[in-house]
């Protein structure tokens, strides 16, 4: 509170707060306005709580400042320096810059984070169900609750967006509309922007250097689509335009890779050719003159550097990865290595050119993958049986059963004729125990009573059961505990378990009882049996582990 | 008189074009006999080289990666290749489902240069099935890229327990894929995992799919029409031999039962399957299958406990599986010469039209052509064997 630890940025004083005068002081931390003449700060307001300020307009006669809070405070400073208007305007605006440089320090990560975290409450109903029952009431603290049960759904906003590779025709298909009067309209999204950023890193730079400081952004692409550079043309010499620099860059980039030329011993580029039929057929071999400076030649040259560009820009990320990785690890060695690799990496491709694997005899290795190798098969294909509970029957006695049985059949012919079948009694027996409700039918008494509860109760029930749902899951992933923050986490989940349970099961009991007594038992039966089970297993682990 | 006109006339200065003549028809006068017959000798092939006693990995975890690309907008599949293709899936979920009770799908789209999770790996068909039905409205547009949806998929296969069989599908059908780097370490990645990628072309072979599926041991083909894409894709539902990765263990499930004391009423309770989906809450009912480790309830099996993470299954689901291990002998085919009147299996006549007749290896039992074909597409167990049993003993005592 006291002035002396902080250090005093700017002092501004014969400023009124509330038809009170004063001074304003702006501290590191802080900005703060004391009463004239006395020692007590009447104002204080953070920095970090500070949302943003508002300054009052040019022509008005009151200079004033405005200051506004998260929470919707706001405090007015009225500038009312004795030297006049201009005095006064130079103050607030010394105020005002400065406080322009210090609020961005303070304001981005408590204000985010908040605005995150409300954006997720309210787009999952789900979640804010889960807030509200599990921090609300105490049974899990706030921390625990973003960390542990919302990490799914923070960590869907953190996924890194994909990076997209560069089509060759991604140019080509900006396809510019006219727009009546002589005009091209060109309608370009972010990720031709990538695209465009990732070919052509000269553009990049040139983007960086003059967005937003000189050009706006628009003004920037008209100026990059009305450029030589872009267009076919591309004598680009004579006009003083942005990207000029930009084509210069290319074309000695194009030199160096043209002098490196292609590292693969199969392929000669110099000797490419452009015939269509081959040696032998009696064409002879005719070097053309290379005529320079010819409208084909330009736009051969535009297309070759449009591809190679294409290509480089996919590869400059794996060879950044790559070299990262190679360093540490070799030293010297890398230079032995190269023309070993080569040949064998010549031979490999000429032998992959001359070999077809559907014309070689099938091989014998379509005998498809590891074998099974099971003991005793019976085991599979019956179920548990036990062994000893098999009659045997010696052959004496088995034939005088088959005798026994034959002459139970015969007698069956001389039955009573078929309409005489059960008494009405049994009948009307069966029948009441089929039907809902008797000795059979166990299940629908209670489907019915189910109707009775009002909606709700029943959406009540519902949260309940999400709640516990999300507290049992990170119960039981502790179990079995295998490190010691593990055995922390189950003693805390358990606890979280017990004060779910008074916290938020109990008054529910409570309520249903008052309100609907002959259902209360049954709804949260069911719940407390969960969380005896997780009781349980908790108590079993202590004991063995007290043993 | 006809044919004397036909003779003088150049063929550009007749009227009417002959197209009929250009096209081949075989004996019934149908088209498709000769795509259809591709198929069917394929079929036969794969049947034969089916045998019982080869490790397969069951528990599947499978991706399904779908082009959504400018291409799969083209009119060769009717009524475009998206819709052909999402109708197909349709039966291939429910079919592997069927096939396979305790793996789990996954789909992913590939979409103007991105890849996009439409469903996470999950057991539960019919969730897939919406998934893949909503894919009618998305707009087709980009490219694909290959390499974005196989990294996508790999870090969720990477997280799955050794004992799991890791496998991608990818139905592609454009001929190229855009993708911000090297798709050669995609590949070597996905071969190091142990993941098996197949992929099934809509258009013609690509270079770059043939090397995947052949680093990782999957399967390519190219379609010929909508019935081959069916049969190429139902090829996907056997189970394939376990990766060399693959380790086994010992993997602790739970067989739920319902819970019912006696004397007292069965409580009211909820299940956790749907208790937080938005659309159908769930509701307080009796009946459902309770964890034996948690007792929270679920309304349908199989499915992976939400509270304790056990899985939890009912065992005609694992004998379900059985049929893959120990397969039905196939039939050897032999000409008809009068050995029995009818087929064993459905009792119809043999007539002079049946020229091979099937044989069974163990039982020696007689059967017509398309009660082979149900037998060891459908029924997977031999009806002779079956109903005789020292031989059903004996049958699976000489396949070790």
């Amino acid at each position: 509170m006291t002035t002396s630890s902080e250090d005093v940025l700017l002092q501004v004083p014969q400023v009124r707060y509330k038809k009170g005068d004063g001074t304003l002081f702006l501290m590191d931390q802080r900005l703060i306005w004391m009463v004239e003449n006395r020692d007590t700060v009447a104002v204080s307001h953070s920095y970090a709580d500070i949302k943003s300020q508002k300054i009052s307009p040019e022509g008005k006669v009151k200079v004033q400042l405005q200051v506004v809070l998260h929470n919707g405070v706001s405090s007015t400073f009225h500038f009312t320096n004795r030297n006049g208007l201009q005095a006064q305007l130079a103050d607030r605006d010394k105020v005002k810059e400065m406080l322009q440089t210090l609020l961005p320090k303070f304001k981005r990560k408590v204000d985010r984070e908040l605005e995150e975290k409300n954006k997720l409450l309210s787009s999952n109903p789900a979640l804010l169900q889960l807030y509200k029952d599990l921090v609300m009431t105490e049974v899990v603290t706030s921390e625990e609750f973003w960390v542990q049960h919302a990490s799914q759904y923070t960590q869907k906003q953190k996924q890194q967006p994909q990076d997209i590779g560069v089509s060759g025709a991604f140019l080509a298909d900006i396809k510019p509309q006219t727009d009546g009067c002589n005009g091209l309209k060109y309608n370009i999204t972010p990720d031709i922007i990538e695209c465009i950023f990732k070919t052509y890193p000269a553009v990049k730079k040139k983007y960086v250097e003059n967005v937003p400081t000189k050009l706006s952004e628009s003004q920037f692409w008209t100026k990059f689509f009305q450029s030589h550079y872009f267009h076919r043309d591309r004598k680009y010499a004579e006009s003083k335009d942005l990207f000029t620099e930009c084509g210069k860059i290319d074309d000695q980039e194009m030199k160096r890779d043209i002098q490196t030329g292609v590292d693969d011993p199969l392929v000669n580029i110099t000797e490419f050719e452009d015939k269509t039929l081959d040696e032998g057929y009696g064409v002879a071999n005719e070097k053309t003159n290379v005529t320079s400076g010819t409208v084909s030649q330009a736009m051969i040259k535009r297309f070759n550097q449009h591809s190679i560009m294409v290509l480089k820009a996919t590869k400059k990320q794996e060879n950044s990865e790559a070299e990262a990785k190679n360093v540490p690890k070799q030293n010297g060695n890398v230079s032995e290595e190269k023309p070993d690799d080569g040949h064998v990496a010549k031979k490999q491709r000429i032998q992959s050119k001359i070999t077809y694997e559907d014309l070689d005899s099938p091989s014998a290795s379509s005998s498809g993958g590891p074998s099974l190798s099971l003991s005793k098969v019976e085991r599979y294909l019956h179920g548990p049986m036990p062994d000893s509970n098999v009659e045997q029957l010696n052959p004496n006695e088995a034939s005088s059963v088959l005798r026994g049985v034959l002459q139970e059949t015969r007698q069956w012919q001389s039955r009573h004729p078929s309409t005489s079948l059960v008494t009405p009694a049994a009948a009307v027996g069966a029948l009441g125990e089929l039907s809902p409700g008797g000795a059979l039918m166990r299940g629908f008494q209670e489907q019915s009573l189910a109707q009775l509860v009002p909606a709700d109760i029943e959406n009540e029930v519902r949260n309940l059961y999400l709640a516990l749902c999300e507290l049992l899951s990170h119960f039981w992933k502790c179990f079995p505990p295998s490190t010691p923050t593990m055995e922390q986490k189950a003693v805390k989940m358990h606890e979280a378990l017990h004060r779910y349970h008074t916290a938020k099961l109990k008054p529910f009991e409570d309520k249903l009882i008052r309100e609907l007594s002959p259902l209360s038992h049954h709804l949260t039966k069911h719940l407390n049996q969960l969380l005896n089970a997780a009781y349980q297993k908790f108590s079993n682990w202590q004991k063995i582990k007290n043993r | 008189m006809v044919d004397e006109e036909e003779q003088k006339e150049y063929r550009w200065e007749t009227g009417y074009e002959k197209t009929w003549e250009a096209i081949k028809e075989d004996d019934d006068g149908f088209l498709e006999a000769s795509v259809a017959d591709i198929i069917q000798r394929a079929k036969r092939k794969r049947q034969a080289q089916k045998q019982g006693n080869s490790k397969l990995g069951m528990m599947r975890h499978l991706y399904v990666i779908l082009d959504c690309s400018d291409s799969m907008s083209s009119q060769d599949l009717k009524p475009t290749r998206l819709l052909c293709t999402v109708k197909i899936m349709e039966n291939f979920i429910e079919e592997f489902f069927d096939q396979n009770p305790i793996s789990q799908m996954g789909i992913i789209i590939m979409h103007n240069k991105r890849a996009e999770k439409i469903s996470d790996l999950a057991g539960n068909a019919r969730k897939h099935i919406k998934a893949i039905n909503n894919l009618k409205q998305t707009s087709l547009i980009g490219e694909p890229s290959l390499q974005n949806s196989l990294e996508m998929a790999l870090r969720a296969l990477k997280l799955l327990p050794s004992h799991a069989s890791r496998e991608i599908l990818v139905v592609m059908g454009s001929l190229t894929t855009c993708d911000p780097g090297d798709i050669n370490t995609t590949i070597l990645n996905l071969k190091s995992e142990g993941v098996r990628c197949s992929v099934i072309g809509l258009a013609a072979e690509v270079h770059v799919c043939r090397r995947l599926a052949n680093e990782t041991g999957g399967l390519y083909n190219v379609i010929l029409d909508d019935c081959h894409f069916k049969d190429l894709l139902y090829q996907q539902v056997d189970p394939p031999p376990a990766a060399l990765t693959l380790e086994s263990n010992l993997i602790k499930m739970g067989f739920p039962h319902q819970m019912s004391v006696e004397g007292t009423e069965e409580p009211l309770t909820m299940c956790m399957c749907h208790v937080d989906s938005t659309d159908e809450g769930s509701k307080l009912n009796t009946g459902g299958y309770y964890c034996p480790q948690c007792y929270s309830k679920y309304c349908e099996l199989p499915v992976e406990c939400r509270a304790c993470g056990l899985t939890l299954v009912s065992a005609p689901h694992l004998a379900r599986s059985y049929h893959h291990l120990f397969p039905a002998a196939n039939y050897d085919e032999i000409t008809y010469e009068n050995q029995t009147v009818i087929c064993f299996a459905c009792q119809k006549n043999f007539s002079e039209t049946d020229k091979q007749v099937y044989r069974c290896p163990n039982c020696t039992k007689i059967f017509c052509i398309n009660c082979d074909i149900f037998v060891h597409d459908i029924l997977h167990t031999c009806p002779g064997c079956a109903t005789n049993l020292s031989t059903f003993q004996i049958a699976h005592n000489t396949t070790q």
